[in-house]
């Protein structure tokens, strides 16, 4: 009877389970596979190379600044949709009182809108010769960096266009966080007279810390793909790979240079750094709930 | 039991996600997801009817036998004769009994285009007829499986067999022979560049000489524009290919790529000349004569009268002239000093890659077609591409109304004869090659390195991909 | 007096956070009024929002070069299919792990979990491969077939029938009452709300997809909604900026539209995802 049971739990997990193996840990075995191979796509065979892929990878001149790109993309990332975030959700918990709810639904709004439809946006709003930005900027004597071709800045209007997407998201996860905090005891902090960033640093974070680990990771790990899609509308990773990250060089060279072996092992080497990040999730986070629980 | 709850579940999914609020009656709900959800399946099915490009792409695989149906493959946004692929294939279609064309739009030009194929070959599946942009005739020949024109032509219409020498110019047709001597295809889209001028902006900052022909006039006028009017002088167009840079260069007396006469070949770009002409607009762009940035938003700028100079292809003509509203003129590219101008030609040639005999028919068939008087003055209507053939400028049913109209034009028909090949790297490296050398241009225009740093390690890098 | 005041602190947070809520909306009302404006006015008068001459010409203008009936459709069948797949295998998943007591369950749930971290260019180029093997690419159901599970769902599910107090199932259990008829009769209507959400927010990520689908979907015939724009930027002829604007209202009117609707579940949903883990 027991057995019978089990198998039928079997049962109803296998589609999920095929669904995976067919279609994401498959094809991540044999990414794995194809790292060690030069290949074009095309070509009959398979050129077997051992580990020169990575070794390119990581004597390229190319590949230190896509390093260092994926790294600012974070940074960036983490200012505009984790402390922003943690910031205004913090005004609005215990600064601001009213409209709560308003305001939530207004700044969620943009992410359900298409990253595709925000990039194309942008590129019109942001035109730094033509765009309304930079008539407003010239107005009050300012010149707008021509950011499209600027190394640095293309990265920063690359991530505001992404957190535009992610911020509400973001947002209302690290509100509900911060609502868990237990009203009294900021209120008796408030009457102890300990001044409010105090108060923020010392009680709100650490107590909603487990939400905060988990948006910091959902930033890097969807963030980073997140912000493929305006590199790949806008900049196509330029210029000189200015504004290419990990994920968007394993595209470009799988599809633009069709080079399978290195676009394979830039993949492989963005899994390890997502593995690690998954582990610190569970580390952290998981058991979290458990003891929530 | 999967099936129950397969039925029950995806009916009130749709029907909550859909229709009904969250949370209302249930049975209600699912009574009307059903229906909605066939709904949605017939409105699916009638659309497949209705629409014949639709039915044809069905019929690919399926059951039509009568018609041989073959793919076209084009980079034709909307903006850029779009709609001129759709009227030149739908009336082929109307008119044609035996083949069906389905056209496939490509994004991102040629690149792009080239980049699809080698992923569709993936798939062992061929378009049959395709748009190769002239950057990529080596490597499109040297990687991919084609019919020569004129092999098509030998096999399926002998009677046309001098169809080429009859109907093109010699130094047009050769725009299509790689290295190997062999005519790959057939001229299709021909364009090159022609410098914009905002003559309204352009006396404003008090250039009095509106007539400009060398770059050193475009120089001394861009920094009028700079110090007069606080607007930017000039903008050269930018995308990913170096087509725009390659006539500026040139005709300076550069040479991209040298046949080095035993057969190989070697990237030649870092010369002086080459050198100083990409240095002399890396300075403009840094001392803000110049724009340094993306196509679109340099085109933009013009139109919006923040730049004053534009240089890029003809094929941008009715933009330009639908949307500038101050005067604006067109000049031939500029020489600079009295150096010979050399401009390359733009565009694409139609290259068949059907492999079928039956399909290789069709597509020669087709591609006579295109090349017909009519349907090249259409092309060149609608694209605003100069005709690769002769007759059609001239023809009472070809452009010569056209032409009289639309004077930005006349430029870029008069400077056909500085017209030469699209620097197209050789080999399998292609690709790579044609990226280093973009890569180069935005670390030079970027100030990261001087343009001789730049294109002197680009130059290495292209020449050790090209040696054996 | 103090009361006073601190009423004035707050009118003056609510009108700075008012600005800062234009500021955010600015992009979509900047879509909607370009897509009413001639190009030439577009490109001229960036800056003023109201047409001068408003017209309709970009919309008729996109009917017009585009099977954009049939683009929609493909784009609502991809996303209805999608959704209804996923939030099939995630209910059955998440029934499993809550209510089986199967052997290794740990370890699968972290194996689920784990697709989250697993980035997309992982599995593009071998699941590229696949779908031209078996000659889908090029068709809908070359988008569909990867996404035929999701571990969102599963997590937002199993969250949603852990709440459910465990009494009510022992005693189902007790009666012998058929884990069919538990799902159906107990469980479902209790998630159903979790179920809407979930499924309201795979209907719109669907839709907005465009990673997979460009790399798939080659003919206009086939296109969505997010490739259609594509028809109408950055080509050697140059952008149509009002026309890619009216696609681009059209491509976000329907998840704003469900937005405004669910707009309370949808954000709960979301909420959710992140304390609970």
């Amino acid at each position: 009877m027991r057995k019978f049971e089990s198998i039928k739990g079997y049962l109803l997990l296998l589609p999920s389970l095929l669904a995976f193996c067919v279609f994401l840990f498959y094809p991540m075995l044999e990414t794995i596979y194809l790292s060690f191979f030069d290949w074009n796509l095309i070509k009959p065979t398979k050129k077997f190379v051992g580990f020169s892929n990575y070794m390119e990878l990581f004597t390229d001149a190319t590949s230190l600044v896509i390093l260092k790109n994926t790294l600012l993309y974070i940074a960036i990332l983490l200012i505009f949709n984790l402390v922003m975030p943690y910031l205004l959700a913090l005004f609005l918990e215990f600064i601001v009182k009213k409209g709560k709810s308003f305001y939530k639904a207004v700044f969620f709004l943009p992410s359900v809108i298409s990253l595709v439809v925000g990039s194309i946006l942008y590129t019109w709003i942001m035109n730094p010769v033509s765009g309304p930005l930079s008539f407003v900027l010239k107005k009050v004597g300012l010149t707008m960096p021509i950011w499209s071709t600027t190394q640095g800045w293309v990265i920063a209007v690359l991530c505001i266009i992404t957190s535009w997407k992610c911020f509400g998201y973001n947002f209302i996860v690290i509100l509900a966080g911060i609502s868990g905090v237990p009203k009294e005891v900021v209120e008796s902090a408030k009457v102890d007279d300990v001044s409010m960033h105090k108060i923020f640093l010392d009680l709100v974070i650490p107590m909603s810390a487990a939400t905060g680990i988990y948006v910091l990771i959902y930033c890097i790990v969807q963030g980073l793909q997140f912000v493929y899609t305006p590199i790949k509308v806008i900049t196509q990773g330029g210029p000189n790979y200015a504004s290419s990250n990990l994920i968007y060089n394993s595209y470009h060279e799988a599809f633009t240079l069709f080079r399978t072996g290195t676009s394979s092992a830039c993949s492989v080497i963005t899994v390890i750094i997502f593995m690690i990040l998954l582990i610190l999730e569970f580390r952290f986070v998981e058991r979290g709930i458990y003891y929530e629980n | 039991m999967r099936k129950l709850i397969a039925t029950c579940l995806s009916a009130s999914l749709i029907a909550s996600t859909l229709i009904t609020g969250c949370g209302s009656t249930s049975s209600a709900g699912s009574a009307s997801t059903a229906s909605a959800a066939e709904a949605t399946t017939k409105t699916q099915t009638q659309d497949t009817t209705d629409t014949p490009a639709a039915e044809s792409t069905a019929s690919t695989d399926t059951t039509n036998t009568e018609k041989t149906v073959i793919e076209y493959w084009h980079c034709n946004a909307d903006t850029q004769g779009g709609t001129t692929v759709e009227e030149l294939v739908s009336k082929f279609n109307a008119e044609n009994d035996h083949i069906e064309v389905v056209a496939k739009y490509n994004p991102d030009m040629y690149k792009g285009l080239m980049q699809n194929l080698q992923a569709e070959a993936t798939t062992g599946n061929t378009p049959a007829v395709v748009q190769i942009g002239w950057a990529f005739l080596e490597y499109f020949s040297n990687n991919f499986t084609y019919t020569t024109p004129q092999e098509a032509i030998d096999l399926y219409d002998p009677e046309s067999a001098t169809f080429l020498t009859d109907n093109f110019l010699p130094n047009v047709l050769d725009l299509a022979v790689n290295n190997n001597g062999e005519q790959v295809g057939i001229p299709y889209s021909v364009s090159n560049p022609v410098l914009y001028i905002n003559e309204d902006l352009l006396t404003e900052a008090g250039v009095t000489d509106l007539d400009i022909d060398t770059w050193e006039e475009v120089k001394a006028a861009s920094e009028l524009v700079r110090d007069n009017t606080g607007k930017y002088g000039l903008y050269i167009q930018e995308p990913s290919d170096f087509w725009a840079q390659q006539a500026y260069m040139e005709s300076n007396g550069a040479q991209l790529l040298t046949a080095n006469g035993d057969g190989t070949f070697s990237a030649t770009f870092a010369s002086e000349e080459g050198i100083e002409a990409l240095q002399t607009y890396a300075d403009m762009v840094a001392d803000g004569s110049a724009l340094h940035i993306t196509w679109e938003e340099g085109c933009q700028a013009f139109v919006d009268g923040n730049c004053a100079m534009l240089y890029t292809t003809i094929a941008r003509r009715a933009y330009v002239q639908e949307n500038c509203q101050f005067n604006v003129s067109t000049v031939k590219s500029p020489t600079w000093g009295d150096k010979e101008r050399k401009i390359a030609a733009g565009g694409c040639f139609l290259a068949i890659t059907a492999q079928e005999p039956e399909q290789i028919a069709a597509a020669w068939e087709f591609e006579k077609y295109l090349y017909s008087v009519e349907s090249m003055a259409a092309w060149t209507i609608g694209t605003g591409y100069v005709p690769p053939r002769k007759d059609v400028a001239d023809a009472e049913n070809g452009l010569k109304s056209f032409l009289a109209e639309n004077a930005l034009m006349t430029p870029a028909i008069e400077q056909m004869d500085s017209v030469t090949k699209w620097t197209s790297f050789p080999g399998d490296a292609g690709l790579i090659a044609e990226q280093t050398l973009l890569d180069a241009r935005d670390q030079i225009l970027g100030g990261q390195s001087s343009a001789k740093d730049a294109l002197e390690s680009a130059q290495e890098q292209i020449n050790a991909l090209l040696s054996p | 007096m103090k009361t006073k005041q601190e009423k004035r602190i707050q009118i003056i947070l609510h009108v700075i956070l008012c600005l800062m809520i234009l500021l955010w909306l600015y992009p979509i009302i900047f879509a909607v009024c370009n897509s009413f404006k001639t190009s030439q006015e577009a490109l001229n008068h960036v800056i003023s929002l109201i047409p001068l001459a408003p017209t309709i010409d970009n919309y008729v203008h996109v009917f017009e070069t585009l099977p954009f009936v049939r683009i929609t459709l493909n784009t609502l069948f991809i996303a209805v299919t999608v959704t209804s797949i996923k939030l099939l295998t995630s209910f059955m998943a998440a029934y499993a792990l809550v209510y089986f007591d199967v052997k290794g369950k740990g370890i699968l749930y972290f194996l689920m979990l784990s697709t989250m971290f697993i980035p997309f260019t992982v599995s593009m180029i071998p699941n590229y491969l696949l779908i031209s093997k078996w000659k889908l690419a090029d068709t809908v159901f070359g988008v569909i077939l990867p996404q035929l599970a999701d571990v969102l769902g599963i997590f937002m599910l199993r969250q949603a029938m852990r709440g459910i107090p465990k009494s009510i199932i022992e005693v189902a259990r007790l009666d012998r009452i058929s884990h069919k008829k538990t799902m159906k009769e107990i469980v479902l209507p209790i998630v159903k709300p979790s179920l809407c959400s979930t499924g309201i927010i795979f209907f719109i990520n669907s839709w907005n997809e465009y990673v997979w689908p460009v790399l798939i979907l080659k003919s206009k015939e086939n296109y969505t909604l997010s490739l259609a724009l594509q028809m109408f930027i950055s080509a050697e002829g140059g952008t149509n900026f009002p026309v890619a604007m009216a696609v681009s209202v059209m491509t976000m009117s329907i998840p704003l539209v469900l937005y405004l609707f669910f707009q309370r579940q949808i954000i709960d949903t979301f909420a959710m995802s992140g304390i609970k883990g």
